[in-house]
């Protein structure tokens, strides 16, 4: 019984065929392969071609595994195929596998291509990194070539303005200014934006006066805002502390970024920024603030794009900016482990409602003054200073400030071989080293000047750098070098950074 | 008078090796990706000469991550190899100089053509940032889905298998 179950089962997965030398089919048995007697078994398919290479070998065993044979009409059979060969009596075992490859072949399609998906995914987030990388590299090489024009650009203005000008020519200059401004927030924005992306977008955390802040913030939009017929006021919280610790410019950058914006899209009434305390809970203080203007207002589809890059809202009125800086603010105030939302009503206005949160800060009444009265000193003598700077433009500059100042003598050399023998031959006060000599690094020059004797190992070298990543002016730093001043500087910069050195 | 070679299509899986038989053999091509298991084979029969014809007998192997992985039955009486791999994935050109020594050492007779399949999908500067992965090795940059130099291709191997 069950050898006649076995052979029944066994016999329909089986073909036996016997073939001659030449691979003439001599006897078959089951019709698994359309074989007809008397038929070379290779004009049946291409596989059995095989056989002319093997049947010359006797007394030997062939196993192919996994064969697909295809057929006109027919369904595509997978089966294993066994050759024994013997003298002009060779023996073509074939086993039906159809299913179980069809089962195997389902399971190596899903690995398959998940192994694939998975490369291409690999692949393309590497493209994107080094599309990414090249995009900063750009922006930060691009901005790098601006600053020199633009740090020109803006001291001639303002040595200009105080010029005889009548008022016609005064006000082309207010407007040259104003394009100054614009421009150098333009680059200051694009380059926060490149170094966010990058993750070198760092906060410093160092106390300040929050309530200056915000007071300078008023006498500044107050006047604004008067200038365009709008009323402006600045209401602070009780609570609210004078200091905090935090990053005071990012602070006043998130500030200016959203009154700039209620200053633009606001025709008629008021611009508010009020300031709240929210709470204080281990060692850190939680501070409300809302801007909120009588504007043109937001449409509610265009809410939830506000915040991303280069987004403009459209209201059919002239603006400026490149629609970079409310994505900057989310970014700075989610830095300050906080966030932003707004509400807005078309033809109403906007407000824009942010918390951020400070380190407390337990500064006395006694250091609160101090730090009040941590003012400049005034220079009392005449000083040498030393402006190594292949720029004219940036030389002319200096020396324009510099001598509207009667305070000092000033030595140029644009040539970076000269430095070292100009030092030799006389004494110096205060060193002004540009980062874009050729030939020389800062760095490498900064190091001649201190090996140069014991009295310039302490002469203050303040650099000139085009470039202003914390990186960069970590590296200056640990070159020895005092200060950094990255271009575009204006006059009030420059000379609260000799004075203090000079001190 | 015909003569019959063996022809073996090897490399990764789906560098589309099954693709460019059946460029081949039938001129079709479809972006949808079967994998293959086993081994399929097909035929085409080429006139070389004014009377003389080439029948090859292609052997479109399962792709395999490493050669050595290869059942040796299926490379039994191989005449020619073709070597396949995907410009546009650097996994399945990474080891081709491995790759190509373990064919030298055990078919040192037996010819070998190099190709870079996928060739539409990639672009000169691509092609030249490789070039020292693929210069002096590379015999043929084929596209299965355009069809660019894959008649030129067989043909080639067919005339060197004479």
């Amino acid at each position: 019984m069950l050898q006649e179950l076995k052979d029944k089962y066994h016999k329909n997965n089986f073909q036996y065929i016997l073939v001659d030398d030449l691979g003439i089919v001599l006897e078959q048995d089951q019709p698994i392969l359309p074989t007809i007697i008397g038929e070379k078994i290779q004009d049946i398919h291409p596989f059995f071609e095989i056989l002319t290479h093997l049947l010359p070998t006797t007394n030997e065993s062939f196993e192919f595994s996994c064969i697909n044979l295809d057929f006109n009409n027919q369904e595509p059979l997978v089966v294993d195929v066994t050759l024994k060969t013997h003298n002009n009596n060779n023996l073509v075992i074939i086993e039906n596998l159809t299913k179980h490859y069809n089962n195997y072949q389902l399971t190596a399609q899903t690995r398959n291509e998940s192994i694939i998906n998975s490369q291409i995914l690999v692949l393309k987030n590497e493209y994107l990194l080094e599309k990414e990388t090249f995009k900063n590299n750009f922006i930060a090489n691009f901005s790098h070539q601006l600053r020199n024009p633009i740090t020109a650009s803006t001291i001639f203005s303002d040595l200009l303005i105080n010029s005889n000008l009548n008022d016609e020519q005064k006000n082309y200059l207010e407007i040259i200014q104003s394009a100054n401004k614009d421009l150098k927030q333009r680059i200051e924005d694009i380059l926060d934006i490149s170094k966010i992306e990058s993750g070198k977008l760092i906060l410093v955390s160092k106390v300040f006066n929050l309530k200056e802040l915000l007071k300078n913030i008023e006498v500044i939009y107050n006047y604004l805002a008067s200038k365009k017929g709008l009323s402006f006021k600045l209401e602070i919280g009780e609570k609210v502390p004078t200091f905090v610790e935090g990053d005071q410019y990012r602070l006043k950058q998130i500030l200016a970024n959203l009154l700039t914006n209620a200053l633009n899209y606001t025709s008629k009434g008021h611009i508010h920024i009020k300031v709240s305390h929210n709470h204080t809970r281990a060692n850190k203080v939680n501070l409300h603030f809302e801007v909120e203007d009588t504007g043109c207002g937001i449409a509610e589809e265009n809410l939830k794009s506000i915040f991303d890059r280069f987004t403009k809202i459209e209201t059919g009125e002239e603006q400026t900016g490149v629609g970079l800086g409310l994505a900057i603010v989310k970014y700075l105030i989610s830095e300050m482990q906080g966030n932003i939302k707004v509400e807005s009503k078309i033809d109403k206005g906007s407000t824009f409602i942010f918390n951020v949160s400070f380190k407390a800060s337990n500064y006395t009444q006694d250091q609160k003054e101090a730090l009040l009265n941590n003012q400049l000193p005034e220079l009392k003598q005449k000083y040498n200073i030393l402006l190594v700077e292949d720029s004219e433009i940036i030389q002319l500059s200096i020396l324009k400030i510099l001598a509207s100042t009667g305070l000092f003598f000033i030595n140029i050399i644009s040539d970076g071989e000269a430095v070292i023998p100009n030092l030799v031959d006389q004494k110096v006060d205060l060193i002004l080293l540009s980062n874009t000599i050729q030939g020389y690094s800062a760095s490498n020059l900064s190091a001649s000047i201190r090996s140069l004797s014991k009295e310039y190992k302490k002469t203050p070298i303040i650099v000139l750098s085009t470039q202003g990543y914390k990186d960069d002016i970590k590296r200056y730093k640990k070159n020895g070098i005092n200060d950094v001043l990255v271009k575009p500087f204006d006059k009030h910069k420059l000379l609260e950074s000799i004075k203090k050195h000079l001190k | 008078m015909t003569i019959s070679k063996k022809i073996v299509l090897i490399g990764h899986f789906g560098v589309g090796k099954t693709s460019l038989i059946r460029r081949f053999v039938e001129n079709t091509f479809t972006e949808d990706y079967k994998v293959t298991i086993g081994v399929h084979i097909s035929k085409r029969t080429i006139n070389i000469s004014e009377n003389e014809d080439i029948s090859l007998i292609i052997w479109d192997l399962e792709g395999q991550d490493d050669i050595k992985k290869t059942r040796p039955s299926y490379l039994l009486g191989t005449n020619g190899f073709i070597y396949v791999f995907d410009l546009t994935r650097p996994v399945t050109f990474e080891h081709l100089n491995a790759e190509l020594a373990f064919l030298k050492e055990n078919f040192s007779t037996v010819p070998v053509k190099v190709v870079g399949n996928k060739v539409d999908l990639v672009n000169k500067i691509y092609l030249k940032e490789h070039s020292e992965q693929f210069d002096n090795v590379v015999d043929y940059f084929v596209s299965a889905k355009t069809g660019s130099r894959v008649e030129k291709l067989f043909a080639k191997l067919a005339q060197d298998l004479i």
